[in-house]
């Protein structure tokens, strides 16, 4: 009983194996240049990144006003 | 007959270490709705014919380690051949990021115990909590006030999220389970009463999101395995197998890339799934130690881990491999959560030793530390229009930077 489940596994393993294997793969090179080029298309519209102005950002308190 | 598993089957079931669940499931006396490839146990149908066949055509133990051993070389050479360079060589023209004014906006108290953790509601303004007290609570972020509260019936709710229609969420911990519970605008109503059962593992649940919709759910468990479930019916559509150990956490990718996901465990790997098929088709083993959280870069094209081995790794799915590593000498506490900024350029991570770190993802340097919470981060997520993020923390509280 052991013995099959044990060839079961081993067939298991071979064929995630070789699904794994056969899968296209490209260079960092070209991967890491397309995470760069998203961060840099979008800076802009990331608040934590930029900072946004107190009024925009409902998190931020907002100055309050001081009646003279 | 079909449908009907033998008594002998049943022992070979449970002597294999089945979860009941499956067990329940081939016990059933009318024919089973789905198709056996969906629930791949070692001892069904399927699997035994391969393993027959396997055997009939020559291959023995000894030849299948075999292939197996020479398939791990091949990968790790073909891996190794697209290393042509560092990430953050090939970010060294980017600017650096300016100083980053983020401080404690928000502190969300009324959880009695360690807060383990958290979830926006799509409106930005919402967030759930869980605790190991079972109190499960849905905050308003901007005035601070308690919307709905429910006390499970177990300890340790290790897990919740909303739903994305703002009208329900998800819990689970030490029960095993994962249940949901439509959020009623009727102050009065008992939202216990309406608690429906979805999710059933065999040990706790670590892990679960809502799909795209608020009909199908996605689970990780202490069990080693992830699932996904009809609301509605509770019915099983899709179990996931590879994991060797308990499941941390698991993250859908963002919807314009498909049916997948990642979980990552206490076997040190982050598996990437095929939602329809079940099919693993990736795997990564660089952490040392458990992975307590993965995450999605933005694009979906990558994603984060955080592991108790105290780094944080981003790997890249088109290169199928690790990336990048965010970690530093003097961290020496396991890191528990991640989650990245809009843009995918901030990498926030809540550690062990009560700190958030915010990582530079392209450069590897680390940007700054938050200092705040007084005990363990146990969960860290930006919110859905990236405008701020929050954090929880076995210091019992919640907090909101911006």
């Amino acid at each position: 009983m052991s013995a099959l489940l044990n060839v079961i596994q081993a067939k298991r393993m071979v064929d995630q194996l070789r699904v794994e294997a056969g899968m296209e793969r490209f260079k960092i090179s070209l991967a890491a240049a397309e995470l760069v080029q998203y961060c840099q298309e979008h800076r802009r519209s990331d608040p934590l990144l930029t900072g946004i102005t107190a009024s925009s950002n409902p998190f931020k308190d907002k100055k309050t006003c001081i009646l003279l | 007959m079909r449908g009907v598993t033998s008594a002998r089957q049943q022992h070979q079931l449970a002597e294999a270490g089945e979860p009941w669940w499956r067990q329940r499931e081939s016990e059933r006396k009318r024919p089973n709705t789905r198709t056996s490839s969906t629930i791949p146990s070692p001892l069904c149908a399927s699997s035994l014919k391969m393993a027959c066949q396997a055997l009939q055509s020559g291959e023995s133990l000894a030849t299948l380690k075999n292939e197996s051993d020479s398939l791990k070389k091949k990968l790790e050479e073909e891996r190794a051949k697209l290393h042509d360079v560092e990430l953050n060589q090939v970010a060294e023209k980017v600017e650096l990021v300016s100083a980053l004014s983020i401080r404690t906006r928000r502190v969300l108290k009324g959880h009695g115990n360690k807060v383990l953790c958290m979830d926006w509601c799509k409106d930005k303004r919402r967030l759930v909590s869980s605790s190991q007290d079972g109190k499960v609570i849905v905050w308003d972020g901007y005035t601070l006030n308690k919307e709905h509260a429910v006390t499970m019936p177990c300890t340790w709710v290790m897990a919740c999220a909303y739903a994305p229609s703002g009208c329900a969420v998800a819990c689970g911990g030490l029960d095993n389970k994962c249940s949901v519970y439509p959020l009623s605008l009727d102050k009065n109503e008992n939202l216990a009463a309406k608690k429906k059962s979805v999710a059933m593992h065999t040990n706790y649940l670590s892990g679960c999101s809502f799909t795209n919709s608020d009909m199908q759910l996605l689970t990780s468990s202490g069990d080693g395995t992830c699932a996904l479930w009809d609301v509605e019916s509770g019915q099983l559509l899709q179990s996931f197998h590879g994991h060797t150990a308990d499941v941390l956490s698991l993250n859908l990718a963002p919807s314009e890339t498909g049916n997948t996901f990642v979980s990552g465990g206490c076997d040190k790997k982050a598996n990437v799934w095929d939602m329809r098929s079940g099919q693993n088709v990736q795997s990564f083993e660089t952490h040392d130690s458990d992975i307590n959280c993965v995450k999605y870069y933005p694009t979906g094209d990558a994603f984060a881990s955080a592991s108790d081995d105290g780094t944080c790794r981003l790997y890249d799915l088109r290169a199928d491999r690790e990336v990048a590593v965010y970690q530093k000498d003097s961290i020496i506490f396991g890191a528990s959560s991640v989650d990245f900024s809009l843009s995918g350029r901030l990498l926030f991570a809540g550690y062990n030793d009560y700190t958030i770190n915010v990582w530079d993802v392209l450069k590897g340097n680390r940007i700054s530390v938050l200092f705040g919470h007084e005990n363990r981060v146990s969960c860290v997520k930006v919110s859905p229009d990236g405008t701020s993020f929050a954090s929880a923390s076995w210091d019992t509280s919640l907090r909101i930077w911006a």
